[in-house]
């Protein structure tokens, strides 16, 4: 699981149900149990005003229960669900209350004084049981023991307890619902400043903005104002540095144009000549191979992804329009588009001369050609020209630095050290081969990031 | 051949107006900007060199802004920082080739004879509407296999026409462009030149290879050979 918001609201939904159980399982334990209580009392006191009603009987021998003092009138409506019995010692019912139409069974032996409370079933109807077992003087004045049961039917109770049950859980199952919606509500707003900060860094990554623009919550808001102070840093840098290259490149360069003209002009003879010209074109060439080194950036922290394939176009068309006098066909094998973590400008660098080179070297016709490998973990760009190749010998030197092989074309004869350079810097994999047409075939397997 | 040449080094423009001007063209340059944008908009030329980093006005900024009046001059731009960045920048504004900075004079004018012959439709250095031949490389002319002597004006005349053979010339259009100043333009002089032309190019009156429009200039008549 990927995402924070999932995990929260993962953990939150399990905390919460597992809170919400094991709280309805209290609750309906603390309800049965206050519920059997109430019940118990009710008996209780049935059993007292019922024991109120008690006396001796005729003979003094036994008990009777006088009607007329009994109170409940569930007692002697037939039928009621309140159903009272006098045993006695013997279990022997002395008096049974005018309600009862069925037989009760007789308690089984309860402790003198001690009160017996059960629920229990009774032909197929549940019941609430309550008996106590108690002496009381004959006319002698001996103690004879004797046990009130009282019976109470418990149907309507167990229908609430259900009815009760329903209720409680439909509530439970609907608040910890909400509960869970509220947590997800609130989990995605307290991510939402993550969320914003996501989509800061692919803005600039995509360049549409130099940092981070919004207002932060305090817990994140120091974090971002020194991600934007170190971005605003880094481009400054960036910046200084790439215009003191170009500042470089303009101030030691133009002298060098001078003197190139000036060699070109001057009245010398064919020696002086060749030696001007060799030495400004050797410090040409020093001058050239270090800036383009020193401007290669290989930096690929907070780059946009680049599009080969846009890059491949837009050197192709500018190469046209130069080579058109060569009417050169160009045989593309391209997808639509293909993302490379890159420096653009390093990247221009890298095609540009090496397409450079199979339009200054090809005859009638180039291949490029770039590919996805299965894994998708690498994709392999090929340039191939119909020149006439190079031998491993001339790619050897031509990758040192500053070598020039054909004197006859033009060019500073950096690119190809430059190439490596940059490939070199970016991991990426170099290596020359004879192409099918015969001229050189030049591959670059680049890491997909 | 009218030329501008935009190039805030002035050594370096001074050197590549000189290489220029003894090539034959004439020459218009600025060392900014605006100036030069100035002189592209008022001066019609036949190929502008256009450095990239200019004052005022970058060299970008220049050439989109010819570009974008509907100006087709062919432009070549010069750079100093050589990245594919740079060129690949100043192809897609309208330039039509690059020379990185510092460069040979013959390579600079290599180019620029490539950019004009192509914005005539000439592929080859070796322009021919048979029997004449002109070789914009070593500046030579030849009639089937005969070399002809010409002046340094009567080839800028001839080449003018034949770069645009087919094409009626105005006196007007020719004196733009092969005038350095303007003030020494002469329709006369031009009208000379073409007697003379005529003359070497076609002695015995056979050929008739520039014929004069009345009021509106002269067109080079022999037709385009097929080039490959």
């Amino acid at each position: 699981m990927k995402s924070i918001k999932s995990r929260l609201t993962l953990v939150s939904m399990v905390v919460l149900v597992v809170f919400m159980v094991l709280t309805a399982v209290a609750l309906e334990r603390a309800v049965v149990k206050r519920a059997l209580e109430a019940e118990e009392d009710g008996l209780q006191l049935l059993i007292y005003s019922l024991l109120a009603a008690v006396d001796r009987d005729a003979d003094g021998h036994s008990l009777r229960v006088s009607s007329e003092r009994l109170f409940e009138p569930d007692l002697v409506t037939r039928n009621s669900g309140l159903y009272a019995l006098l045993y006695d010692r013997d279990r022997g019912v002395i008096w049974r209350s005018e309600s009862i139409t069925i037989d009760f069974p007789p308690p089984d032996g309860i402790a003198l004084g001690e009160w017996e409370f059960d629920t229990l079933e009774h032909q197929a109807t549940p019941y609430f049981r309550l008996g106590f077992a108690l002496q009381w003087p004959d006319v002698n004045n001996k103690l004879r023991r004797y046990h009130v049961v009282v019976w109470r039917n418990a149907v309507d109770y167990f229908e609430q307890l259900n009815r009760f049950r329903q209720t409680l859980w439909a509530w439970l199952i609907v608040t910890t619902l909400l509960l869970v919606l509220v947590m997800y509500l609130v989990t995605r707003w307290s991510l939402r400043p993550l969320q914003m900060i996501g989509l800061e860094v692919q803005a600039i990554e995509d360049h549409r903005q130099s940092g981070f623009e919004r207002e932060y919550p305090s817990e994140i808001a120091p974090l971002t104002e020194n991600l934007n102070i170190l971005l605003k840093r880094e481009q400054y840098q960036r910046q200084r540095y790439r215009n003191a290259m170009d500042d470089l490149a303009h101030s030691l360069k133009t002298p060098l144009a001078v003197l190139t003209g000036i060699g070109d002009q001057a009245r010398l003879d064919a020696a002086q000549i060749e030696t001007l010209r060799a030495q400004t074109e050797r410090m040409n060439q020093i001058v050239s191979y270090q800036l383009q080194k020193a401007g290669n950036l290989s930096d690929i922290s907070i780059s946009k992804p680049v599009d080969l394939v846009l890059i491949i176009e837009k050197l192709l068309s500018a190469l046209e329009k130069v080579y058109q006098e060569k009417a050169i066909r160009v045989q593309r094998n391209l997808p639509d588009s293909m993302a490379l973590r890159m420096d653009e400008g390093d990247c221009l660098e890298v095609v540009g001369n090496l397409l450079d080179n199979a339009f200054k070297y090809g005859r009638q016709r180039i291949f490029v050609s770039a590919e996805m490998n299965a894994d998708r973990r690498t994709l392999k760009l090929t340039i191939e020209d119909d020149g006439v190749g190079l031998e491993q010998r001339q790619i050897e030197q031509i990758l040192n630095r500053g070598t020039r092989l054909d004197e006859a074309t033009e060019g500073q004869g950096i690119g190809l050290a430059v190439v490596a350079d940059i490939v070199d810097s970016y991991n990426i994999e170099l290596s020359f081969s004879r192409a099918q047409a015969g001229g050189l075939k030049v591959s670059l397997t680049f890491q997909i990031v | 051949m009218r030329a501008i040449v935009i190039e805030d080094d002035i050594d370096i423009q001074q050197q590549i107006v000189a290489r220029l001007k003894s090539e034959g063209f004439a020459v218009d340059s600025a060392d900014n900007g605006d100036e030069g944008l100035y002189l592209a908009q008022e001066f019609p030329a036949d190929v502008a060199i256009v450095d990239l980093g200019l004052p005022r006005l970058s060299g970008l900024e220049v050439i989109k802004r010819i570009r974008g009046q509907g100006n087709q001059v062919p432009i070549l731009i010069l750079t100093a920082r050589g990245r594919w960045q740079d060129k690949v920048e100043g192809l897609d504004a309208g330039a039509d080739d690059y020379l990185v900075k510092p460069f040979h004079h013959e390579e600079m004018m290599a180019r620029i004879r490539v950019l004009i012959r192509r914005a005539s439709g000439w592929s080859d250095s070796r322009i021919q509407c048979a029997p004449v031949t002109l070789d914009t490389a070593t500046q030579r002319t030849y009639v089937d296999e005969r070399e002809l002597e010409l002046t340094a004006f009567e080839y800028k005349v001839l080449e003018y026409l034949m770069l645009h053979a087919g094409e009626v010339i105005s006196k007007s259009v020719l004196t733009e462009h092969l005038y350095d100043d303007e003030s020494d333009n002469d329709s006369n002089v031009i009208e000379v030149f073409i007697r003379r032309l005529r003359q070497k190019l076609d002695p015995g009156e056979t050929l008739k290879p520039i014929e004069t429009l009345r009021g509106r200039g002269y067109r080079f008549t022999l037709k385009r050979a097929e080039q490959h």
